[in-house]
């Protein structure tokens, strides 16, 4: 029901954005949104074969649209077509990477130039302000006391020792996992594909960001036992209608493990759940939404909504470890510091 | 109406000026202190994952040659834009602006990486229907 209030939803904004682009885009892009209404409208997913509804192909996350909600913004979910324009045109300006603006240390964080990046040139075709549609805030909910505490203690540990080896960095930075690989599966600054492959008893996520692949089983396939954990945790999936219902618990986790929750420090434990929502709502749209639930570290479930736009291939292999120069540079570069620390203590003796 | 969105977004701007994340923090590896800008010749091209390494040879006035490093960002993004293993050559001449390494080495980022006519090597696009924009 939630979800087909969305698509009126949608079919109601696309349709206001069609007319208020009409004047300033080129006459493809604007067949293009209109022919996205019309589907939206009519539209029925095709059929695998063996009757399931066809999500198969190359599926493209990125957009800009915020994962958090800017806190000005209250509980307005969604856009207007005048806003959004707005706010698409002042995101793009405002993430682009070729500014030099803002002194060294902002420039050095941005680190490439556009050219680099494929984070999407547009905000998601759902009109949202953010990626999370629960709390009706769109932020995420406050940690429980306890987490809070254990968030605190990692933090305060990891700026005193922010590099002594490699198990104190982000799992990205070890080429383990990244939030793109879910689940939830969170778009990021580039390597945004997925490809999806279904068969009679399951159906295959292929993530670019590391190459990581997540195979869920449609039919009574074991799960793992309660003591087997993985990093992108044991999923098992079915149908409800036309959309495809995936649960996945036995996540592996520590310090570092951010389930696209806080990039650097991570928050989640042995309750965590996911069940994400996979629904084809048109030939070159497929809606995913994920809601995270873990008692003992969130104060409530919170829940991301991305619409995925049905992309060209190829996919090419991103094989981190392949030349992980990165990981050393950093801790070769802690280790000077240090040492530069040392002296300058040393001397003030 | 435009006054309007100005402050709607005003907030928003100061999110974004937080540090991006690809696929590692530059702020640990790079020193935002140690700002270089190199003119060198490209000896080799590595594209390898999680990013591409440019080395060059940089020649100091005297002619001797200093071998630095220079790290660039993911190669699936270029090859999606037509980037080959051909489009950056060996002996090729080229401009660095970026941040050296918090070690001390001769390795950097590749901030700005241009033709020494001031062309972007590496040029990108803020037009969301040039060829490479998501949809």
């Amino acid at each position: 029901m939630k979800h087909g209030r969305l698509i009126s939803l949608s079919c109601v904004a696309f349709a206001a954005v069609a007319t208020a682009f009409a004047q300033s885009t080129p006459p493809q892009a604007r067949a293009k949104t209109a022919a996205a209404v019309k589907d939206v409208k009519n539209w029925a997913p095709a059929r695998t074969p063996d009757g399931q509804p066809d999500l198969q192909g190359i599926w493209d996350s990125a957009s800009l649209t915020p994962l958090e909600r800017p806190k000005e913004l209250g509980t307005k979910g969604v856009y207007t077509p005048e806003e959004f324009a707005a706010y698409e045109a002042f995101r793009a300006k405002d993430m682009n990477r070729d500014r030099r603006d803002g002194g060294n240390a902002a420039d050095n964080a941005r680190a490439y130039n556009e050219g680099w990046y494929d984070r999407g040139a547009h905000l998601g075709r759902n009109m949202r302000t953010s990626r999370i549609i629960d709390p009706p805030d769109g932020r995420f909910p406050p940690f429980t006391p306890e987490a809070q505490k254990r968030f605190d203690a990692v933090k305060a540990r990891l700026a005193a020792h922010p590099a002594d080896g490699p198990e104190d960095r982000p799992l990205f930075e070890r080429c383990l996992t990244y939030s793109q690989n879910g689940p939830p599966l969170i778009p990021g600054n580039y390597n945004n594909l997925y490809q999806i492959v279904q068969t009679p008893t399951a159906v295959t996520i292929f993530s670019e960001m590391a190459h990581q692949t997540r195979t869920v089983p449609l039919d009574d396939h074991a799960k793992l036992p309660s003591n087997v954990t993985q990093w992108m945790g044991d999923s098992h999936g079915h149908w409800e209608g036309n959309t495809l219902v995936v649960e996945t618990t036995n996540f592996r986790f520590n310090d570092m493990s951010h389930f696209g929750t806080q990039y650097d420090y991570g928050m989640s434990d042995e309750n965590l759940k996911v069940v994400e929502r996979f629904t084809r709502t048109a030939a070159d749209l497929l809606i995913y939404q994920a809601t995270v639930t873990d008692p003992t570290v969130y104060t409530k479930p919170w829940t991301i909504e991305t619409p995925m736009n049905k992309a060209e291939g190829a996919i090419f292999e991103y094989a981190c470890h392949e030349g992980n120069y990165g990981m050393a540079g950093i801790l070769s570069g802690e280790r000077a510091r240090e040492k530069k620390a040392a002296e300058q203590s040393g001397g003030n003796r | 109406m435009k006054n309007k969105f100005a402050i709607l977004f005003a907030g928003v701007a100061l999110l974004a000026a937080a540090p991006v994340w690809a696929h590692h923090s530059f702020a640990a590896e790079f020193d935002a202190e140690k700002p270089v800008k190199l003119r060198g010749t490209v000896t080799k091209m590595e594209w390898i994952n999680p990013h591409a390494w440019i080395h060059i040879d940089v020649k100091d006035a005297s002619g001797k040659a200093t071998a630095w490093m220079v790290e660039c960002g993911s190669p699936n993004t270029l090859l999606r834009r037509g980037f080959t293993r051909t489009s950056v050559a060996v002996g090729q001449e080229i401009v660095v602006d970026g941040y050296q390494a918090k070690d001390g080495t001769n390795r950097a980022n590749g901030r700005d990486v241009t033709l020494p006519g001031g062309q972007k090597l590496f040029l990108g696009t803020s037009n969301p229907d040039a060829e490479g924009g998501s949809k």
